[in-house]
């Protein structure tokens, strides 16, 4: 400790801290504005999207890393596995996405009591992670409704909706409730929540260190992903519908073609269940190793 | 620090010769936090023998919990501050193992032991650790401790279905699943009514005598220390200052009090009467003070003493057994035979303020009294501030469907009146207040404020009329300072005297030095000031408070007594939600008795204490003030008990004893009755 | 505004604490709790993917029908089910209206159902298995197919947690509330109303984040004393936590049954067309 004092490193057992703490708060808030009725003024929607406040504001007065992947976390959790709404593969782009863009966040900040630094943050994560998510929403519809292109208005109307609620969740979620919180609640928890925790405030001088594997770890894990959505997305463009695929193949196999659909529905799962391992051997080495690493 | 010594050879308390290694062995360590600026340890070294049964005590900020952690290693292991010094624990060198090894040797049970929970079940938490090092027999291993801890029959419950009791105890058997031979609890008293903490010491007991386990507990409760624990180490600006046997070291009375602990209330009645003895009878008959480190500790010990004080004294005809059967419908303070001067000062220290012996040491203001003149003003008026009609409440519960909490309840409660309201574990007396405050509803029945009925009535309106305390006070705070946290309601609500009010609660409430600081960052007894202040500056009607002696050591729950006073000029009707029969008995003017959701009993405390056979039925304690009392033929004649009143309520009847061979005039210059 | 209103009225938080409780933990007698819970996520797994690639109604309706029973065979908790519908209203419903304003017609129903089914679909199949299933063994199961250890135990952390943080909460909310002055009546009450409640909200973090630290650090200490690091360093350990996994017939018969289901709407949905 002694002979680093001008880096900010951390125990294990602290990272630990950070993580818990992250994950259960921002876990409860996700809760919440999960049931905050959302307002609905004409083809504007006036919702909570999320309490991005209570990451962001954790990423700059902590380690921003075991803090952003505590709440992304956090989220899937409480969020969504115990409201039933855990949407498959999708959650895995928003825990990424999340994480990544409060992580970016938090090292923005030099100094937790610069109040530019911690407005520039907040809406920068907000505004990286709406527009990821926008982009893989759109993705979605694309991907699930097939003749996309046939159905007269839906492109359109598609990315109106998304721009929409994109300009909504920056303006209205990312400034009352990312930017006014978070510049309000820093310089208030800033030398007082960390004491708590056992460990130092972050200063001017200490940076806070950051393993580079792990990061571009995040980041390769992250464009795979990106690769995996873009190649559904080309797949479903270039016309490749399982429907009349598999109707020209009823006709040669006859009824063996329900098994080849089968199969293939089954192999689908062989192949994610894949990435899933994959992405174990990812984790393990970015979050299964907080407590040790 | 001029008496410090550390813990010599002729100091051991258990004088078992040295072959097997110490439990602990801790050699002169020093310890600093990591970004700390103090060293929390400070050359600190300690021996404790295989089967004790210690109780470590100290101030606040004394190091006692960081002196703790050096058992299991999180210091240095965990927490990597400065270390110097060694830590043997059973005979290996605690820096050369891990945390996980030093944990099968040792158990550490926290002090918000809730938070050590992790498990959603009781089985799958107390397998926990077997588990985690990978033991086949972890199933065996979880029930076992379970079975220690007497939670078998409920291994398939969840956690949030247990009460605090049940989950402390459950954390013990966590803690015991390796079978360690060490246990650590931190302050078990603290977060337990008193029935739990004397199951959860029960247990300990148990767990030391039958199986030999050494057990440490942190406590700041004499009277538990009295009954459960051998030895007592008294540790203060980081270092050991000394281990004793229990009964010298409760008798270290001006030790105790620099770091705020009360001696057991009976150890206070005798050294007082002591020094009775040793200043007002000046006969050659009378019998002899103790020394002054031999003063009982318990009440077997003070019941023996006494009753040996009245066979000397007492004229042979007379005999010991008859102060027992005394009968009880001698009025209160006929103490038909005692000079009158006796009579006199035993009938003004009940009701007065009495300067304790010891003014200067303790802080005394757990004495102070209610003058004579407020209790004249205090006639109930007859409209009634808060009333309650047949009001009813149910909570369905995940299991069992809905469990009625409170069952027909109808109550007035007048101006001036100082309620208290008991009852077992589950009778219904957190609810009875949150009703009352509008913050919960009943499910049938009315609660009338000031002759205006509450339903429909936001929660923010009814709480300028009726103001609320938590228990626990940090769930109060909402802003970073003291002075904040009290003006935030007087702003809120746009009063113009708001600033007045501030400066006049924080000076009623003894904050005004501590206005600037995070209230959550204060003492127990400073943080139940400050939120009794925030209570009070609403200037409600009726206040309501939830177990205020919870989690207060008894210094602080002295302080809690004045400051209970001086809410009474803010506030005309106070009521308080407790277990602590002690303070129900020197503080309250009417007592609500719950029992399964109905009121079983309303009267003043004196009648309430008298039925025994209700005090039994209602799951209550009698304060060992007032078991004294009882056990040595006082019965209930004494309204307001102390140890002062009682102590010369006991001199006078030994002057009974010896009434004729008494003379008036040594009693005359009395300087403490006076 | 209406709706706003009702609820408000009827958001009580300790409602919602014992419906969420009871339904996650209320669960251990629904028929899918037998089953082992590595055959149920390959199931779900199944599930959230395979329908975002068939087209075919008559499938995507077979397996909303399938997915409905097994939601009931769950006992999802209603509130949980409302609030699927509320999320594929207002995610579906607008599309629609606004395709329908730049020149679609009723035509563009028909893929947006679709939409819907696989929505629903997807959603259906998380709370079956995510609801119906105890949290520990989700946890053990996801820790068997090689989630990190980390994660499964955030996982059932996270729900023994969830009473005391929902406790811890509504604590500061009544403490805010208590010292708090509500918006009166008058006009936009209840926009304003709405405010309040929502700024309570916000600001009880600063409280609770406080609370929270103390209470980590004391768990994240007990966890390290009671040997979770080295548990999840040490394969033996976790070879233990995963003994009680056994695949028994009746997963072969649910997973088998699913199969044939499946294989039977695929027959239907491609082979009938022709």
């Amino acid at each position: 400790m002694k002979s680093k004092a001008d880096r900010y490193t951390l125990t294990s057992s602290q990272k630990m801290m950070i993580f818990v703490l992250s994950m259960s708060l921002y876990g409860l808030s996700n809760m919440f504005t999960e049931l905050i009725p959302k307002l609905q003024l004409g083809p504007i929607e006036l919702s909570v999207e999320y309490f991005a406040f209570i990451p962001l504001t954790l990423c700059i007065l902590f380690h921003p890393l075991y803090a952003a992947i505590g709440a992304a976390l956090g989220e899937v959790i409480f969020g969504e596995l115990m409201l039933g709404q855990f949407g498959g593969l999708g959650e895995l782009e928003k825990f990424l996405t999340f994480s990544f863009a409060m992580f970016v966040a938090g090292s923005m900040v030099r100094d937790p009591r610069s109040r530019l630094q911690v407005g520039t943050a907040a809406m920068t994560g907000v505004i990286i992670h709406q527009l990821c998510s926008s982009l893989v929403d759109i993705g979605k519809v694309i991907i699930g409704v097939e003749q996309f292109e046939a159905v007269p208005g839906l492109a359109e109307s598609v990315v109106l909706v998304e721009g929409v609620g994109f300009l909504n969740d920056v303006l209205f979620s990312g400034i009352l409730f990312a930017l006014l919180p978070t510049l309000y609640l820093v310089p208030r928890l800033h030398g007082k929540i960390e004491p708590l925790l056992g460990m130092k405030p972050r200063e001017r001088k200490l940076r806070p260190e950051t393993d580079r594997r792990r990061v571009a770890m995040l980041a390769i894990v992250g464009v795979v992903l990106g690769l995996i959505a873009f190649g559904a997305e080309s797949l479903s463009e270039s016309g490749f519908d399982w429907g009349s695929w598999d109707s020209g193949l009823a006709d040669r196999l006859g009824d063996g073609a329900i098994w080849v659909s089968v199969g293939a529905a089954a192999l689908v799962s062989v192949v994610v269940l894949a990435v899933f391992m994959l992405r174990k051997k990812t984790t393990a080495d970015r979050s299964g190793e907080l407590p040790h690493g | 620090m001029v008496e410090t010594h550390l813990p010599s050879a002729t100091e051991m308390p258990s004088g078992l010769a040295a072959a097997a290694p110490p439990a602990i062995d801790l050699r002169n360590v020093r310890f600093t936090y990591p970004g700390g600026e103090r060293q929390v340890l400070d050359g600190a070294s300690l021996q404790l023998n295989t089967g004790s049964f210690t109780a470590i005590i100290g101030g606040n900020g004394s190091g006692k919990s960081t002196l703790c952690k050096l058992f299991n290693g999180l210091i240095p292991h965990f927490y990597s501050g400065d270390f110097e010094g060694e830590v043997w624990i059973e005979g290996r060198n605690a820096g050369e193992c891990s945390v996980a090894e030093l944990s099968r040797q040792i158990g550490y049970v926290y002090q918000d032991f809730d938070n050590q929970l992790v498990r959603p079940t009781v089985l799958d938490e107390a397998c926990f650790a077997p588990l985690n090092y990978g033991i086949k027999e972890y199933r065996s291993l979880g029930r076992q401790a379970l079975e220690q801890c007497g939670l078998l029959h409920m291994q398939d419950r969840y956690i949030w279905e247990l009460s605090g009791g049940q989950r402390h105890l459950l954390a013990i058997a966590g803690a015991l699943s390796l079978q360690p031979g060490i246990l650590v609890v931190d302050e078990p008293v603290s977060q337990l009514d008193p029935s739990h903490a004397r199951q959860v010491y029960d247990l300990l007991r148990r767990l030391n005598r039958d199986q030999g386990k050494t057990i440490i507990v942190i406590e700041h409760h004499a009277e538990f220390i009295a009954d459960y624990c051998r030895d007592v180490c008294l540790v203060d600006a980081g270092r050991v200052r000394w281990l004793l046997p229990v009964p010298q070291a409760l008798n270290r009375l001006d030790d105790l009090a620099s770091c705020g602990i009360q001696p057991p209330e009976v150890t206070q009645v005798a050294a007082r009467l002591n020094s009775l003895l040793a200043t007002e009878i000046e006969t050659p008959l009378a019998p002899s003070p103790l020394a002054e480190t031999n003063l009982p500790v318990t009440l077997e010990a003070a019941v023996r003493w006494f009753h040996g004080l009245l066979e000397t004294s007492a004229p042979a005809s007379a005999g010991a057994s008859a102060p027992v059967s005394a009968p009880a419908s001698v009025p209160v303070f006929a103490l038909a035979s005692a000079p009158d001067s006796v009579r006199a000062s035993a009938l003004t220290s009940a009701a007065s303020d009495v300067p304790p012996i010891q003014s200067e040491k303790v802080d005394n203001s757990e004495s102070a009294r209610w003058g004579q003149n407020e209790l004249e003003n205090q006639t109930p008026s007859n409209t009634a501030v808060l009333e309650l009609n047949a009001v009813s409440l149910s909570y369905g519960s995940q299991r069992k469907g809905r469990r009625i909490v409170l069952d027909g309840i109808s109550l007035k409660l007048h101006a001036g009146e100082r309620v208290a309201v008991v009852g077992g574990n589950g009778a219904g007396k957190s609810s009875l207040l949150k009703l009352a405050a509008g913050i919960i509803r009943p499910d049938a029945g009315e609660v009338v404020l000031q002759g205006q009925p509450a339903a429909g009535v936001p929660l923010e309106l009814l709480s300028e009329q009726v103001g609320y305390v938590f228990q626990n006070p940090e769930d109060m705070f909402i802003d970073d300072s003291v002075s904040k946290e009290i003006a935030y309601a007087l702003i809120r609500r746009k009063l113009p005297d708001a600033e007045q009010r501030l400066q006049e609660m924080l000076r009623a409430f003894r904050l005004e030095e501590l206005a600037g600081r995070d209230a959550r960052l204060l003492s127990g007894g400073q943080q139940r000031r400050c939120s009794l202040a925030i209570g009070a500056a609403m200037r409600p009607a009726v206040m309501l408070l939830d177990e205020p002696t919870a989690n207060l050591d008894m210094a602080m729950r002295g302080d809690l007594l004045s400051t209970l006073q001086a809410l009474s000029s803010h506030v005309s009707t106070v009521v308080v939600a407790t277990h602590d029969m002690g303070l129900v008995q020197e503080w309250a003017t009417r007592v609500l008795v719950l029992q399964g959701g109905r009121l079983a009993a309303d009267g003043p405390p004196e009648q309430v204490f008298a039925d025994r056979e209700l005090m039994a039925r209602a799951g209550l304690m009698l304060p060992s003030l007032m078991e004294l009392a009882d056990r040595i033929g006082f019965g209930n004649r004494l309204a307001r008990l102390t140890p002062a009143s009682l102590a010369a309520a006991m001199l006078s009847r030994i002057s009974d004893g010896m009434a004729e061979k008494v003379e008036e005039k040594s009693h005359a210059n009395c300087p403490q009755m006076a | 505004m209406q709706i706003a209103r009702r609820w408000l009225e009827r958001l009580s938080l300790e409602n919602f604490q014992t419906q969420l409780m009871g339904m996650v933990y209320g669960s251990g007698h629904a028929v899918l709790s037998r089953l082992d819970p590595r055959s149920m996520l390959i199931w779900y797994l199944f599930f959230a993917i395979a329908p975002w690639f068939i087209s075919s109604l008559t499938v995507l309706t077979g397996m909303f029908l399938l997915l409905a029973a097994s939601t009931v065979l769950s006992r999802a908790a209603p509130f949980i089910l409302f609030i699927l519908c509320l999320g594929l209203i207002g995610q579906v419903g607008w599309l629609f209206l606004l395709s329908l304003f730049f020149g679609g017609d009723a035509e563009s129903a028909l893929p947006l159902l679709k939409l819907t089914l696989k929505l629903s679909v997807v959603s259906l199949a998380s709370i079956t298995v995510f609801s119906g299933m105890d949290p520990e063994r989700i946890s053990d199961g996801l820790l068997a197919l090689g989630m990190p250890a980390t994660f499964s135990f955030s996982l059932s952390y996270g729900y023994r947690i969830l009473p005391v943080l929902l406790e811890e909460f509504r604590s500061v909310l009544l403490s805010y509330r208590l010292r708090g002055k509500a918006p009166a009546a008058g006009r936009f009450r209840y926009v304003r109303l709405a405010v309040y409640y929502l700024k309570l909200l916000v600001l009880s973090f600063y409280p609770l984040m406080l609370a929270t630290a103390k209470r980590s650090r004391t768990t994240v200490e007990a966890l390290e004393v009671r040997g979770f690091s080295y548990g999840m360093k040490n394969p033996t350990s976790r070879r233990l936590k995963l003994a009680h996994l056994q695949l028994s017939w009746r997963d072969g018969a649910f997973l088998g049954g699913t199969a044939g289901y499946i294989a039977l709407l695929f027959w239907l949905g491609y082979m009938q067309v022709q």
